[in-house]
């Protein structure tokens, strides 16, 4: 069976973008369209990695992957930020917030993207 | 096109990239990822590797030069390393006391060692090595005075 993986991205263009690539790659995608909606998705229902994007409403990525890795529930599950806020300061909170990667939105993230996750083993 | 230099012991990967336009960027960001990958280091050090280097690269195209951006393993010891470097003629006549404040204030937290040698043209250096010991700790830390805090 397939592995689950939840994306978090308020944007539904991107995230049915982001949401096809992950199928491609074999995983099954749940979206969460905000933060806490992410929040309680990981938590009610743990998946196997959380794709998570920064500019967030409500709750902006960095916080909710503070949130994430605090919650014994949702601690070891893998997060990787794939962002458009790929400046330095940026990099650096998201790795700090616990994020297992940080990866810009641009022509070389699928790929990235997948280098990540078979390192991780979830492909 | 010269030849990467540095303080250290060279060894494989050895790549370059010239910068000429934006697209240069995020082909540095994605060889950096390469190097870092091919010497073992973990998908968020790569991430701080990339940010690092795109950022150097930016500040190549800001000046209006085209300059090649070096990776190549680098040796100390038992230590094994990926170091970035760039020539940097624009900075000929600047002090370099400043330059490297300005560097470790904006990259200092991304790489272990930022360097600036050599004056005909300046080489900047950026270095992360392998070996140290990166503390989850401090990767994991909340830095509440970056970003609002959630509480």
């Amino acid at each position: 069976m397939a592995l689950e993986a939840l994306l978090i991205e308020d944007s539904k263009t991107q995230a049915a973008q982001i949401k096809d690539t992950l199928e491609s790659m074999g995983l099954r995608v749940r979206v969460a369209y905000d933060g806490p909606d992410g929040l309680r998705e990981a938590s009610e229902n743990p998946p196997a990695l959380i794709v998570l994007d920064v500019k967030l409403p409500t709750m902006d990525g960095f916080q909710v992957c503070r949130r994430l890795k605090r919650n014994p529930a949702t601690q070891d599950i893998p997060v990787i930020m794939l962002t458009e806020k790929a400046d330095p300061k940026a990099t650096m909170s998201g790795l700090r917030a616990g994020a297992d990667d940080y990866i810009p939105k641009d022509i070389f993230a699928a790929e990235h993207l997948i280098n990540t996750l078979q390192e991780l083993g979830i492909l | 096109m010269s030849r990467p230099k540095g303080p250290y012991v060279m060894q494989p990967p050895v790549m370059s990239v010239q910068i000429e336009d934006s697209m240069d960027v995020m082909i540095v960001r994605d060889t950096v990822r390469q190097a870092g990958s091919l010497l073992g280091f973990s998908p968020a050090n790569r991430a701080q590797l990339a940010s690092a280097a795109a950022t150097l690269a930016e500040l190549v195209l800001k000046t209006g030069d085209s300059e090649a951006l070096y990776l190549n393993g680098v040796m100390q010891g038992s230590k094994t390393g990926l170091q970035v470097s760039v020539d940097a003629p624009w900075l000929e006549n600047v002090s370099s006391t400043n330059v490297l404040i300005a560097l470790r204030s904006k990259l200092g937290d991304l790489v272990d060692e930022i360097l600036l040698e050599g004056e005909k043209p300046p080489t900047i250096f950026m270095i992360m090595w392998l070996n140290d010991v990166r503390s989850t700790a401090e990767t994991n830390q909340v830095n509440s005075d970056e970003y609002p805090s959630d509480q």
